[in-house]
């Protein structure tokens, strides 16, 4: 229940509440560019949907498997080469910026040649926009949110899952395709106003975009609302309490910090 | 073909006439995310220079050697190796800074000025022009999230670097500080700028 | 086939040196700073723990007498509902005999993400201090829960019973005064803490340790 909860709020979350271009501000250069007319806008939210959920696949299996300290396949190879325990704190967390802009162009290139050859009519709707949106900040943003939910937590047992690496990047996509739909059917309409000849073209896009930010603030808060009429029917069980063990499960720098002796 | 400008050149267009934010409309992502406070806008500027100063003079210096369609791949790498050399040196020496910019620092890899910058010019001249280049995109990169910040920061909290310019009465504009702000205050800015370019681009046909 | 290979790894020699190059860089500053950012890392909150159990006169008087607290970390876990919970604990030490306790929470605010940490007396039925880590509420109303005019409401109250932000004004022992406009922010604010300490208070008694 609570697992379902968790995954509510952050897709609730990521497409409205922090919308990633009305809140966030990553993916503005298509957002601005693309979003003349209605189709074409259709066609980059469900291009960059699709991508940005891929992307997430990938950097939450390479940073759940391969950069975080203790990563299975990272401690299996370097256990060949200095002892298990050595082996356990490896942490190649500063290659990530790397591997995840190389995991993200590599993989939109498969996609484009995977669509193109199986999915004619797709590839027809939004396949021009896929080179385009490599360097599209809202792909890489995803994997580093999901970066600092999984390598980023103190606590092994905290870090996300797979799932909810999808739905934040999935609902991310939508709650972009959203905002450019949105802005793309007022920017069509702008074209019959008689707007100041200095904030033609992009100048006005950035004030409608600033009135549709003030809109989409509306929904701050929902999320704290939607929780507390769910938790209200579970709360009865809360009282039940455990305690697992304490000392197993330290990170290796706490156990060194317990030697500090705090001096003020 | 026409002459390639010389590094002087190359300087000045940064500043004004090819700024990065106003005139070629790129780098919006930390332009609007970072700017609802001097501090962490300036931040931004000295971070974005170094990325892009160094991956300009790597790539100038390997011109030569470069393949044309193996240019991006080199440039992607250049410029991802600096970003986390500079994402690293903040959380080493200003922790409080790195944790507030959070993850607009990586996001500089995709930011659309140093990957132009390095196609326009460095992977075609010298390393000095490439310098040079690279800091005068950087003065107009950093001018630009200045006015931004500034009008932001002086309207919304009535503050300027942390320290109080508005009188105590002043009712701060909280929306300026607020996502909404950073639009508002980047379309205005950009019609000014259209505004005052329109009304030179008439003085001179005049004269 | 020979040729073609070859030709491969001669077109992308210099992908291949430069990784090389740019690796052994990364290397250097992983070897130089990554100390420095662990250990900033762990002062962020380490460095308010003296002031949080002791207040700002305890530490005053601490470092007249060049005496040291000596504080404990761990992370301490609990199943609650099936679902475990880890929290990071604090013990900390003054002269062999525990002073206090701080506990790192988090939760969920108005806007995001709120972090904090709370001070409790020795005996865990009084709360010693507040801070707030980490908040991104509204500028200019919910960020006031991190001044100390909203944050000193908290030092000394019971936490026998769960504290409560009145939109009215505090009439009772275990009200506090909501931010005028901002009452979630106040409210997640007691609920985080509320929780906290409901959640370890039993653990920490049984669980603490000896001090030396």
């Amino acid at each position: 229940m609570d697992y379902f909860l968790d995954i509510f709020l952050i897709a609730i979350g990521a497409a409205l509440i922090n919308n990633f271009v009305l809140y966030y501000f990553v993916g503005i250069c298509p957002f601005i560019g693309v979003s003349r007319r209605i189709d074409m806008a259709v066609g980059m939210g469900f291009a960059v949907t699709f991508v940005i959920t891929i992307a997430a696949f990938l950097s939450w299996t390479i940073t759940t498997f391969i950069l975080i300290p203790g990563a299975p396949i990272s401690s299996f190879i370097a256990g060949f080469f200095i002892s298990k325990a050595e082996a356990a704190h490896i942490d190649l967390t500063i290659l990530s910026y790397i591997v995840y802009i190389f995991a993200i162009s590599s993989s939109v290139q498969f996609v484009e040649m995977y669509v193109k050859k199986f999915f004619p009519v797709l590839y027809k709707s939004f396949g021009v926009f896929l080179p385009l949106i490599t360097t599209n900040c809202a792909i890489l943003f995803a994997c580093l949110v999901i970066m600092s939910n999984v390598a980023g937590v103190e606590n092994p047992a905290d870090a996300w899952g797979l799932g909810k690496a999808l739905t934040l990047a999935f609902f991310g996509g939508i709650g972009f395709t959203i905002a450019i739909v949105i802005m793309s059917g007022i920017r069509e309409e702008l074209e019959f106003c008689d707007i100041p000849k200095s904030l033609e073209g992009a100048a006005i896009s950035f004030i409608v975009a600033g009135i549709l930010a003030m809109a989409f603030m509306g929904f701050t808060g929902v999320d704290s609302g939607l929780k507390k009429a769910m938790k209200s029917k579970d709360a009865a069980l809360s009282s039940k309490l455990h305690i697992l063990d304490s000392e197993s499960q330290i990170p290796k720098y706490l156990k060194e910090a317990e030697k500090i002796e705090y001096l003020t | 073909m026409a002459q390639d400008p010389t590094s002087f050149e190359r300087f000045i267009q940064g500043i004004i006439p090819e700024n990065p934010v106003y005139r070629q409309l790129l780098g919006l992502c930390p332009t609007l995310a970072v700017t609802n406070n001097m501090k962490a806008a300036m931040t931004m500027a000295g971070a974005v220079a170094f990325v892009l100063f160094g991956a300009n003079i790597v790539i100038s210096l390997i011109r030569n050697l470069l393949k044309p369609h193996l240019r991006i791949v080199i440039f992607t790498l250049t410029i991802a190796t600096f970003v986390t050399i500079v994402d690293r040196f903040l959380a080493a020496y200003m922790y409080s800074m790195s944790k507030a910019l959070g993850p607009y620092i990586p996001l500089i890899i995709v930011n659309c000025i140093i990957i132009a910058r390095c196609e326009v010019c460095a992977s075609k001249q010298s390393v000095i022009t490439a310098g040079a280049d690279a800091i005068g995109q950087s003065i107009g990169f950093g001018l630009a999230l200045a006015s931004i910040a500034g009008v932001r920061e002086i309207l919304g909290t009535g503050m300027f670097f942390g320290l109080r310019v508005m009188p105590l009465t002043w009712p701060d504009w909280v929306i300026m500080v607020l996502p909404p702000g950073a639009f508002f205050t980047l379309g205005l800015l950009l019609g000014t700028f259209n505004l005052i370019e329109s009304k030179m681009a008439k003085n001179k046909n005049k004269g | 086939m020979e040729k073609f290979k070859n030709n491969y790894i001669i077109q992308a020699w210099l992908v291949v040196f430069l990784s090389l190059c740019f690796g052994s860089a990364l290397a250097g500053v992983q070897l130089v700073l990554s100390p420095k950012i662990e250990a900033n890392k762990i002062n962020e909150t380490l460095a308010k723990v003296p002031e949080l159990i002791l207040g700002k006169e305890g530490v005053k008087r601490l470092a007249k007498e060049g005496l040291s607290l000596k504080i404990n970390p761990r992370i301490i876990q609990i199943k609650k509902n099936n679902r475990i919970i880890s929290y990071k604990v604090f013990q900390a030490i003054e002269k062999g005999k525990v002073s206090g306790w701080v506990i790192k929470s988090s939760g969920r605010g108005y806007a995001d993400k709120i972090e904090l940490l709370i001070g409790l007396n020795p005996s865990l039925n009084k709360i010693s201090g507040l801070f707030i880590i980490e908040q991104k509420e509204t500028p200019g109303l919910g960020n006031k829960i991190a001044n100390l005019d909203f944050r000193k409401q908290f030092i000394s109250k019971n936490t026998n019973t769960a504290i409560i932000a009145s939109k009215t004004g505090a009439t009772s022992p275990n009200e506090i005064d909501a931010i005028t406009g901002a009452t979630i922010s106040s409210r997640s604010v007691c609920s985080i803490v509320n929780t906290a300490v409901k959640d370890l208070r039993s653990s920490l008694k049984k669980n603490q340790i000896k001090p030396i």
